[in-house]
């Protein structure tokens, strides 16, 4: 395996290698290299281009999972406009999949929980949580909040969590996820085992505290954790330069002499391979990596405002947009660059499938999305009493509304 | 068994927990993680177990309170000791987070954690910010932590074990002044619910409520009035959340009064929400709070002095209620 042989050949480096590494350390010190990357990928000719040594039933399924998250996304924005029983406020992540399937593609998602790597996501959660492996089904019957959903409808959107795939949970809140995403690996640390911790952020978390506070301890303790900052340029109704003293947030990984990486983020194999180089320096105990992909969502921050069923992205007026608008000429700059096209067309000139084998995948990822949504439907509303319960461990808490 | 302050007995209870967790962790910022007694060999947590597990951060509570947090949540029992003056820069970690991430994800949320909080009573001299006493009422009012506030050595460790085993979230109330307190400890660990008052002592006149370093003045107050004839019921808390109601409207249903001793200030001091729940349930009591006044604490000793309540105005107020 391609890991494995560069991971033995940085430990047997020639003398070579380790002056250009001390000249690359230089390089960080004075701040001059925003992208240094792993030291692994540098060493020995290796090109970091990952993507290329994955077999193509993975391929394939990264295709999948981007068309899986892009078709629930766009039915659930279908359903905000047309369909009064489907409940939920929705923060939609299309145009924005490559990475949550990028990262997550480097990740170990499959065994007990004390192996995992684990995923600490946003208030935009569909995209980590399909891409981690969360159960379709249950994900739509937790979003119309039915008892049988994935945290039995106490979580809605926000608070999504499946711990037998590693996807701790979406946050409501603005920032700590990255604090404990660090926090879980400290105690990976602790333990002495080789688990990741990755927190996804959005654009609006470089001016929040736990921003410097994830990072910083991070790198003081050399923890296996990577902050993926997804900049889609707005957070809520605000360009990002309203909060961000510099265009690319990755330079903010100088102050913490750690690798600062911008990657394409509409480029799911590139968005892997950053991605497996920070995860291949978290194992070997190198310490933290943050991670800017660049991408872009097509709906507002919430719900799908000016946007039409049957018709992908939200244009025209916006009842939200305070503060800036999201032009939309820059909207449709963006759907040309489509990450379900970019991963397609990637997999097509790499003979991996053709436009019919594409074209039949996406009619059954539509279908699978189809399917969940119908058993939605027909699961069960919550029974009122069980509010009282899961509050500790034990028990119930009393009932103080009756006086 | 031996006279231990109440340091020591709580760091005898989390290096116990330490030794049979192998990736337990500790995170502490100022108070470094030592203990010594006389006669008794040091503790100390970072030389024992090596700084992968005990680490002192920078000044960044909210590493100390998110980072315990996320350990837990990955299935590694942590605990940190957050000094005072601190734990309200954490504080939605612990409300908004701790609190509801078991009830958000429908009971899947494990966090088996414990945040210390040093609570400092006020003191002469400090002035307003150095004295925090007031984060007891904060923290008791979010559903979903369980906040107990200890009085004494022997509760401070086996409450502390307690934390520590319960699979529940947990803010440990540590009131500063309890530093200079000693008594007999076990050696061997031993537990403390921590969902049950004390009764500290037991009579059929007054009933007085309090907790933490609270009951210092309080025991002194009663010692003064058992002397004068009060039979005295006095009852240490001990846990704001769950509170022990039952135990609250037994003692005021055989005595009919009620006074309640807070350090904290007076609105919503844990005073109120005691005759809260008693006056539901007990028919014609008679009530009285003492507390600090809704004001910061002043600097001069002059001031501070005569604002901050004590075992005399608890002697004058029982006197007042009893007639």
């Amino acid at each position: 395996m391609a890991d494995q042989s560069t991971y033995n050949a940085a430990t047997s480096i020639s003398s070579a290698s380790a002056t250009r590494r001390t000249l690359l350390k230089g390089f960080a010190a004075a701040g001059a290299a925003v992208s240094m990357g792993s030291k692994l990928a540098w060493a020995d000719g290796e090109i970091g281009y990952w993507a290329k040594d994955l077999p193509n039933e993975k391929l394939v399924d990264m295709y999948s999972t981007i068309l899986r998250i892009r078709w629930f996304e766009r039915t659930l924005a279908d359903k905000q406009l047309s369909d009064r029983s489907f409940r939920n406020l929705i923060h939609l992540y299309a145009g924005q999949e490559a990475v949550a399937t990028g990262v997550c593609a480097a990740l170990n998602n499959k065994g007990p929980f004390e192996q995992l790597d684990v995923i600490f996501g946003t208030h935009r959660p569909t995209g980590h949580a399909l891409a981690k492996g969360v159960d379709m089904k249950k994900l739509a019957a937790e979003y119309n909040f039915k008892a049988t959903g994935l945290n039995r409808g106490y979580a809605g959107e926000m608070h999504l969590s499946d711990k037998s795939v590693g996807y701790i949970g979406a946050d409501g809140i603005v920032g700590p996820a990255a604090v404990l995403a660090a926090g879980s690996a400290f105690a990976f640390r602790a333990r002495g085992n080789k688990q990741v911790a990755v927190a996804f952020g959005g654009d609006g978390t470089f001016a929040t505290p736990a921003f410097h506070s994830s990072l910083n301890n991070a790198a003081l303790l050399k923890l296996p954790f990577i902050y993926v900052v997804e900049n889609n340029l707005y957070h809520q109704f605000a360009h990002y330069s309203y909060s961000t003293p510099m265009k690319d947030i990755a330079t903010a990984a100088n102050t913490y002499r750690i690798p600062g990486i911008v990657v394409d983020g509409q480029d799911v194999m590139e968005v892997y391979n950053k991605t497996k180089d920070a995860v291949e320096r978290a194992r070997a105990g190198e310490g933290p990596t943050l991670i800017e992909a660049k991408t872009y969502r097509y709906y507002g921050h919430w719900g799908a405002p000016g946007a039409k069923v049957g018709e992908m992205g939200s244009f025209g007026y916006d009842p939200q947009a305070i503060t800036s608008w999201r032009p939309e000429r820059e909207m449709r700059a963006w759907l040309a660059r489509d990450p379900v096209d970019i991963c397609r067309n990637t997999l097509v000139s790499w003979g991996v499938i053709d436009q019919a084998k594409a074209a039949a995948i996406e009619a059954a990822m539509k279908e699978e999305v189809k399917e969940a949504f119908e058993w939605e439907a027909k699961q069960p509303l919550c029974k009122p009493e069980d509010a009282l319960k899961h509050v500790f461990v034990d028990g119930t808490v009393a009932a103080r509304q009756f006086g | 068994m031996a006279s231990k302050s109440s340091m020591y007995a709580m760091y005898e209870a989390v290096q116990h927990e330490m030794r049979q967790r192998k990736d337990m962790t500790w995170l502490f910022e100022l108070t470094p993680a030592v203990a010594s007694n006389p006669g008794m060999s040091v503790i100390n947590l970072e030389k024992e177990f090596g700084r992968t597990r005990v680490n002192n951060t920078g000044i960044d509570e909210m590493w100390m309170a998110g980072a315990t947090l996320g350990a837990g949540l990955v299935g590694t029992t942590a605990v940190t000791f957050i000094p005072y003056q601190g734990s309200q820069v954490p504080f939605e970690l612990i409300q908004n987070h701790a609190g509801k991430l078991r009830y958000m994800t429908g009971g899947d949320a494990a966090m088996p954690v414990v945040f210390i909080v040093e609570i400092s009573g006020q003191a002469a001299g400090f002035g307003g910010q150095h004295s925090d006493y007031e984060c007891d009422s904060y923290f008791a009012h979010i559903p979903g932590v369980k906040v107990v506030i200890p009085s004494r050595p022997y509760d401070v460790k086996g409450m502390m074990a307690s934390a520590i085993q319960d699979p529940n979230p947990v803010v440990y109330l540590f009131p500063q002044a309890l530093r200079q307190l000693s008594e007999e400890v076990p050696d061997e660990q031993f537990t403390v619910p921590l969902d049950k008052a004390a009764v500290r002592t037991t009579g059929s006149d007054l009933t007085i409520v309090s907790s933490g370093a609270g009951m210092m003045g309080v025991l002194e107050a009663t010692a003064q009035l058992q002397k004068v004839g009060m039979k005295v019921e006095a009852i240490d808390l001990r846990s704001l959340k769950p509170m022990d109601t039952e135990t609250l409207v037994k003692s005021v249903q055989k005595t009919k009064r009620l006074l309640t001793f807070d350090q904290s200030y007076y609105t919503l001091s844990p005073g109120a929400e005691v005759i809260a729940r008693v006056a539901e349930n007990v028919d014609g009591a008679r009530y009285k709070r003492i507390a600090f006044p809704d004001a910061p604490p002043p600097a001069s000793p002059e001031m501070f002095n005569w604002m901050r309540p004590n075992a005399s105005h608890i002697v004058a107020a029982a006197t007042r209620i009893m007639g």
